[in-house]
């Protein structure tokens, strides 16, 4: 039986994923004009090997066992035909835009924790809404 | 944990800090843009911002894929000086030709306006994670 805290623990997970991965996504930001730079990504694992579509936070946070850090894997990005004629094949809008999806994806988890604290916090109340 | 919001901002620092060291030598090339007598003697030779990607420091096993970015050299443009027939210059040569800097102004303004696009977009990516370490901070508030 899991506990009453285990969605909380996952969608930490969750959050911790989506953090790392704005890292990421700054460093591209960042080198938009570094000459022969290659974008990176990070993706999760799933459990059998796979790789995690990341479509939603709950996807990212409902795999089980997920430990934070440990199933990420190094990817490059698919800009291999948007190189320049300097080898940078960083795309600023594609990069912003991955940004903003991840931020929104991780304001989600921070308010699906919110909301599971407050029903945790309202059954231990008696349901007296403290 | 190998990375923190903190991680992320300076990131996006290195990159603004780069993107601002590429407005001012362009401003320094627009500047001396009719320098017909730089230190060194010949006229003002054009400078080029040279990035680099670096590793940050601490990242864990998420070294080697977060990167910043770094001014690894300011060079300069060996490309051959503009030349106007002149006689009356004092700088002007035997055939009566001055050498002015090898500076496009054109040019130079395209590097503006990027080198200020990619400073935006790394304010962005820092307000990003500002935004998001407060949407944390906000929970069970």
């Amino acid at each position: 039986m899991s506990s009453d805290f285990s969605t909380v623990d996952q969608l930490a997970n969750a959050m911790t994923f989506h953090r790392e991965r704005h890292a990421v996504l700054a460093g591209n930001v960042a080198n938009v004009d570094t000459p022969g730079y290659r974008p990176y990504d990070i993706t999760q694992h799933e459990a059998e090997g796979g790789q995690l579509e990341l479509a939603s936070p709950e996807g990212a946070a409902l795999q089980p066992g997920a430990e934070p850090g440990a199933a990420y894997s190094k990817t490059f990005d698919d800009g291999g035909n948007l190189a320049g004629p300097d080898g940078n094949a960083v795309s600023m809008e594609r990069e912003l835009a991955k940004m903003d999806a991840n931020r929104t994806r991780y304001a989600t988890a921070a308010e699906l924790v919110s909301r599971r604290m407050a029903m945790l916090k309202y059954a231990a109340g008696d349901g007296s809404g403290g | 944990m190998s990375t923190d919001f903190f991680t992320a901002m300076e990131v996006s620092a290195s990159g603004l800090s780069a993107q601002r060291t590429r407005m001012n030598v362009a401003a320094s090339n627009l500047a001396n843009a009719q320098t017909t007598q730089a230190a060194g003697g010949g006229p003002y030779k054009r400078r080029d911002v040279v990035l680099a990607s670096e590793d940050l420091p601490n990242t864990g096993e998420m070294s080697g894929v977060v990167k910043g970015v770094m001014v690894s050299q300011i060079q300069q443009d060996q490309s051959p000086p503009r030349l106007e027939y002149d006689p009356g210059h004092p700088q002007a040569n035997a055939q009566g030709y001055v050498a002015y800097p090898n500076i496009n102004p054109v040019e130079e303004m395209v590097d503006m306006i990027t080198a200020s696009r990619a400073y935006e977009a790394g304010v962005t990516s820092m307000s990003s994670a500002v935004n998001m370490a407060e949407k944390a901070l906000s929970i069970g508030k």
